[in-house]
């Protein structure tokens, strides 16, 4: 049973990809991706259900499997190098010959047909990355479908892309899904890079001059941490000499006089990982890659692919607990924390704004990863889970409103929800979940807080890094709903009940058409719930799916950092009341809701513009000279002038380098 | 019932607005909030805004150009609101009533509740003009008790009728 | 849930407004004097609010009425969660909501007062949440929980012995949060205005009275930090109390209004710094 979904996991999206790559035909390309989608959450779930388990798979279809994947790999890799001699870019020439030498020289010299036993190990954690890419991932392919039939329309393409498109973007659930369950060393590497070149290839996918420049950069940088990579895989056999450490659960748990030795291959792994996660220095690539179409923002660069850098991270963790490299990762992370989140402040464009967000939001990740305590390991799981859902959502929900407005920038967003009702209301609740209490991301912060709280560097940068957060997120959800009162809605007569669940489903306005296709109402609506009863349900997902994950970490030795209450969680040094506090969220939302509906005499009345407002108040106008009518307009603030984008970047990256100069030095010494 | 109209004349708001005045009963009005008069202790607040007010107090005439503006801060005064119009042309258009430019007093365009006479008066007097407007805010303050609202023509008609 | 925190909870819904009130009405009486005025009477605020509570309903967009009952939730929430000695960062999350409805209400309207108000509320916000969490985190490093239960029952001397430096950050966040001058960027009380009333500006009538209790209930949450600092004697906390509050009354008229192009690196950096001192401090001790 388990090797089935095993292999459906991973093998399906391949077979699907290549399907959608051969079939010209829309609408079987939909329905195979759809079928997909629904396999894969199945299976996903079916795999949960039956708990964590290894598997070693021999052969298929009558070859070894480790030899299949040897040669993908090179065959990857070359693939890569013409690539990059038709790019005509020496670096990535470079980079990608770095990576094919040395590794030949492994694989033929010093230790061929390496067998690493069991092949799959699945935890825990590989079932939670499971299921957010399966689901997540699915939800998001599903919203590609309608998604880039308006993409192309709008670009007037003569021959359809969409089943390149397709391929890379369904191969790649099943990349991750290896990445995820593989155990080697080797294996991992070669879904690494499969990640990375489905990145390349989505993100040039529409041919302009600049989604080739950023799609370039994309490579060479994630070619960067898989130099590293191998790196790492030829380090940890020169000091060890044995094949033992290429089993990842084999190089976690090694004995404590290891430790000296796998060091340095730690810190190569984490410096990959960086790369992928697109931490400071290497954040441009993922702000880059927002040229590609959304749902390739909203997969690859936000929910699943960037999380496969903190995944290594958080995988690793507890095989440098307590040593150097630990505490330089965790600053490392708050300090692309505090910086991304800077960063984010100044960007009007909401594509950039959200991909500095997931940046920062990874960097909070690998903090916690750095930090190692059990209580930062479960803050940073419990993030990826929330930012996935919450993250993907916003992504989603920029895509239809771009299509809609015609444009990505927030300040265009302005009163967008007297046009757009449904949509923005999403987009609230996405903004809500990502910035506020009760919910998960804020929940996973605090936890993230109270286990940093020891060392007050890192406090410190996540605090100002939580200020800056806050002034984004905010003005944003703002923007959505600055606009004058419509008055047509206002009018029809319900009963009260009716009213009150309408309301509180709805909110505002509900009886606004929403004319999108289904492909497209469906994501939106159900990651939406998702993200709500997701941290609803936060007191549960942590004894069920979380806690096993840090059990398993230091087996009889573990201490639970956080006990389920009646009321939510508690640690020992403070306590999280979910329930408590989302019951009386929804009460206060419920009596502000009625509140501002109430009927009774009320006046809607323009804004106060010194008695020279236009009498009509749905137009921001005021009397000027010579009774002319003007606009006005106000802006955002973007704080340009203490940390705009060119300013700061500058200096971002020459710290962060400081800090990984660091890191390596002090693991080489 | 009783504490909200208590404290309706225990806590007049009030919004000052210049209509075309020479500034000389401006002076005066800003003398009442200066220590020597201080009317922060019958609780009235200068506001800038004539959302939050409940007295509007004018000084100077009005003139063709600025009874628009006065209308339109009238109207965006919730109920219950009471005008003060302070000083000779406040109250009628003083030396100004003949000239072409000029509508005349407050009153031919919102209604006023209390006039304060002089060239320019007294702060005492603007004060004592304030209180008597107090008397007549409590009463529109039992017509809105009553859900009885009386607002001035829509902006809308009260632009075009320029 | 036991007796004792029914009680608590009762008092802090119930209670909080009265004092808040209370205190909003000394601090008018005193500044009053301080400028050489007679001031208004204690009661004023309270009249205030009944007679906001009298007026028309007005309104520029119906999300302005419901972000301000949701700061008002907000902010009792803060002060009850303080009352049942909850988890300080939780209280300091909870306060942030209230934070933000507070300018998404004041963005809601086109007004462009309300929005550059709303866009200097959240920089004032900016500037003092980090702040808070330096003081929160100092009082773990030194008492070994988050928790406020915990702090009052393990920890036996005043917490601003040990923790001077962090108690003068606190005070820095205070006047911010509070927006009193020089900080009343956003927004002023009493008579002097700067952006008309900055994120107030399109709030008014009974929803304006809205904000103002919830703006008692935001004092009395932050008289509460303070009386953290001297838990171990009433008589002290009150004093502790009393003091810090007229010191914010006399910065509040002593000093003009500076713009947040000063406020924020200025606050930060002094912050940083002061925080940093008495961790340092804190760990000396401990070694």
């Amino acid at each position: 049973m388990v090797d089935v979904l095993i292999g459906v996991s991973i093998l399906l999206p391949f077979i699907a990809g290549l399907l959608c790559f051969i079939i010209g035909n829309a609408k079987t390309r939909a329905a195979i991706i759809v079928t997909t989608g629904v396999v894969l959450t199945a299976s996903a779930l079916m795999l949960f259900q039956n708990g964590p388990c290894t598997y070693t798979p021999e052969t298929l279809l009558g070859v070894s499997v480790n030899s299949i994947i040897t040669f993908f790999d090179f065959a990857l890799l070359f693939i890569i190098l013409g690539i990059a001699f038709k790019l005509g870019n020496p670096l990535v020439i470079l980079l990608t010959l770095l990576q094919i030498v040395p590794l030949a020289y492994f694989e033929l010299k010093m230790a061929p047909h390496v067998e690493v036993a069991p092949a799959f190990y699945i935890d825990n954690l590989a079932l939670i990355m499971n299921l957010i890419i399966s689901i997540v991932g699915s939800l998001i392919c599903i919203f590609g479908i309608r998604y880039m039939e308006e993409h192309e329309h709008h670009l007037h393409l003569k021959k359809s892309r969409q089943p390149r498109f397709f391929f890379f973007l369904v191969i790649f659930l099943g990349a991750m899904n290896g990445l995820v369950f593989s155990n080697s060393l080797l294996w991992l590497y070669f879904f690494w890079e499969v990640t990375t070149f489905c990145s390349f290839m989505l993100i040039g996918h529409d041919r302009t001059e600049i989604a080739i420049k950023n799609a370039t950069r994309a490579l060479w940088m994630n070619m960067t941490g898989g130099v590293a990579f191998v790196g790492a895989i030829i380090a940890i056999f020169y000091k060890t000499q044995s094949v033992e450490y290429f089993s990842l659960q084999n190089l976690i748990n090694h004995s404590p006089e290891m430790t000296g030795f796998l060091l340095f291959p730690f810190a190569l792994l984490c410096f990959a990982g960086f790369t992928k996660a697109a931490q400071v220095p290497f954040q441009s690539w993922l702000c880059g890659a927002m040229v590609a179409p959304t749902p390739v923002s909203a997969l690859l660069h936000s929910s699943t692919m960037v999380k496969a850098g903190v995944y290594l991270v958080v995988r690793l963790a507890p095989g440098f607990q307590g040593t150097y490299l630990s505490t330089i990762v965790a600053t490392f992370g708050a300090f692309t924390f505090v910086t991304a989140s800077a960063l984010a402040v100044n960007m009007s464009n909401g594509k950039k704004i959200l991909a500095y967000s997931t940046i920062a939001n990874l960097g909070l990740i690998i903090a916690c990863a750095g930090i190692n305590t059990p209580a930062a390991i479960i803050a940073a799981i419990l993030l990826i889970i929330f930012h996935a859902v919450s993250k993907g959502l916003l992504f989603l929900c920029v895509g239809t409103i771009e299509h809609a407005i015609g444009s990505r920038d927030i300040e265009d967003m302005r009163g967008l929800y007297n046009t757009m009702p449904a949509v923005s209301r999403i987009t609230i609740i996405g903004i809500l979940t990502m910035m506020l209490p009760p919910f998960g991301m804020l929940m996973s912060k605090w936890m993230a807080m109270e286990a940093a709280a020891n060392i007050p560097w890192v406090v410190v940068m996540v605090a100002l890094g939580s200020g800056l957060t806050v002034l984004f997120w905010a003005r944003w959800a703002g923007l959505f709903v600055s606009g004058p009162q419509l008055k047509e809605q206002e009018l029809k007569k319900e009963s009260a009940i009716k009213a009150t669940i309408l309301t509180m489903i709805r909110g505002f306005y509900p009886n606004a058409k929403w004319n999108d296709p289904a492909s497209i109402k469906i994501p939106l609506v159900l990651l939406a719930m998702g993200a709500i009863v997701l941290s609803m349900a936060v007191p549960w997902i942590y004894t069920i799916l979380v806690e096993p994950v840090v059990a398993s970490y230091r087996p009889g030795l573990f201490v639970e950092p956080f006990k389920m209450g009646p009321f939510g969680l508690s640690s020992g040094v403070g306590a999280f009341y979910v329930l408590p506090v989302f019951l009386l969220s929804i009460v206060a939302y419920l009596f502000a809701v009625i509140a501002s509906k109430k009927n009774g005499h009320r006046v809607v009345s323009a804004p106060y513009m010194c008695g020279e407002q236009y009498p009509d108040p749905s137009q921001p106008k005021f009397r000027s000279h010579l009774n002319t009518w003007r606009d006005y307009l106000a802006g955002n603030v973007y704080l340009q002038e203490f940390i705009g984008e060119s300013k700061i970047s500058y200096w971002i990256n020459i710290l962060s380098l400081i800090i990984l100069i660091v890191m390596f030095g002090e693991v080489v010494r | 019932m009783s504490l909200i109209s208590t404290s309706r004349v225990k806590s007049p708001w009030l919004i000052h607005f210049d209509c075309g005045s020479c500034n000389g009963c401006d002076i005066e009005v800003l003398a009442c909030l200066t220590p020597v008069y201080d009317i922060e202790r019958f609780g009235i607040i200068n506001v800038g805004n004539p959302k939050h007010a409940d007295i509007l107090v004018v000084t100077g005439t009005v003139n063709h150009r600025n009874k628009k503006a006065l209308k339109n801060i009238y109207d965006q005064m919730p109920e219950p609101k009471v005008v003060v119009a302070i000083g000779a042309c406040g109250t009628s258009g003083g030396v100004f009533r003949e000239a072409y430019n000029v509508v005349g007093g407050v009153d031919r365009v919102i209604p006023v509740d209390a006039y304060v006479s002089g060239c320019a008066p007294k702060p005492e007097a603007i004060i004592d003009g304030v209180v008597i407007a107090l008397g007549k805010l409590a009463e529109k303050g039992k017509k809105v008790d009553q859900g009885i609202f009386e607002r001035l023509e829509k902006t809308q008609s009260a632009i075009t009728a320029r | 849930m036991n007796t004792f925190d029914v009680i608590a909870v009762i008092a802090a819904v119930f209670l909080s407004p009265l004092v808040g009130g209370l205190v909003a009405g000394i601090d008018r009486k005193v500044t009053a004097r301080l400028q050489g005025r007679y001031g208004p009477p204690i009661l004023q605020p309270f009249y205030d609010v009944f007679k906001l509570f009298g007026k028309e309903k007005m309104v520029c967009n119906y999300w302005q009425i419901f972000c301000a009952y949701m700061y008002l939730a907000a902010n009792i929430l803060t002060v009850v969660l303080l009352a049942l000695q909850s988890d300080l960062l939780l209280i300091f999350f909870v306060l942030a909501v209230g934070g933000v409805f507070l300018v998404i209400g004041a963005l809601a309207a086109e007004s462009p007062y309300s929005q550059i108000g709303a866009q200097r509320e959240l920089i004032q916000m900016l500037t003092y949440e980090p702040l808070i969490i330096l003081v929160f985190v100092g009082i773990y490093l030194e008492t070994g929980s988050f928790k406020i239960s915990e702090i009052v029952a393990n920890y036996h001397e005043p917490l601003l012995i040990a923790l001077p430096l962090l108690f003068v950050v606190l005070g820095y966040a205070i006047v911010i949060k509070l927006r009193k001058s020089p900080f009343d960027i956003s927004t002023s009380h009493h008579a002097h205005q700067e952006l008309v009333k900055g994120v107030m500006t399109e709030y008014s009538g009974p929803y304006l009275g809205v904000i103002e209790i919830s703006h008692w209930y935001e004092t009395v949450f932050i008289l509460g930090l303070c009386a953290l600092f001297w838990h171990t004697n009433l008589i002290w906390m009150s004093v502790l109390i009393v003091v810090t509050y007229f010191g914010e009354i006399l910065v509040d008229n002593i000093t003009a209004r500076l713009t947040w192009r000063w406020m924020l690196p200025h606050a930060w950096t002094g912050g940083l710094l002061m925080s940093f001192a008495n961790y340092f401090w804190i760990y000396a001790k401990i070694k």
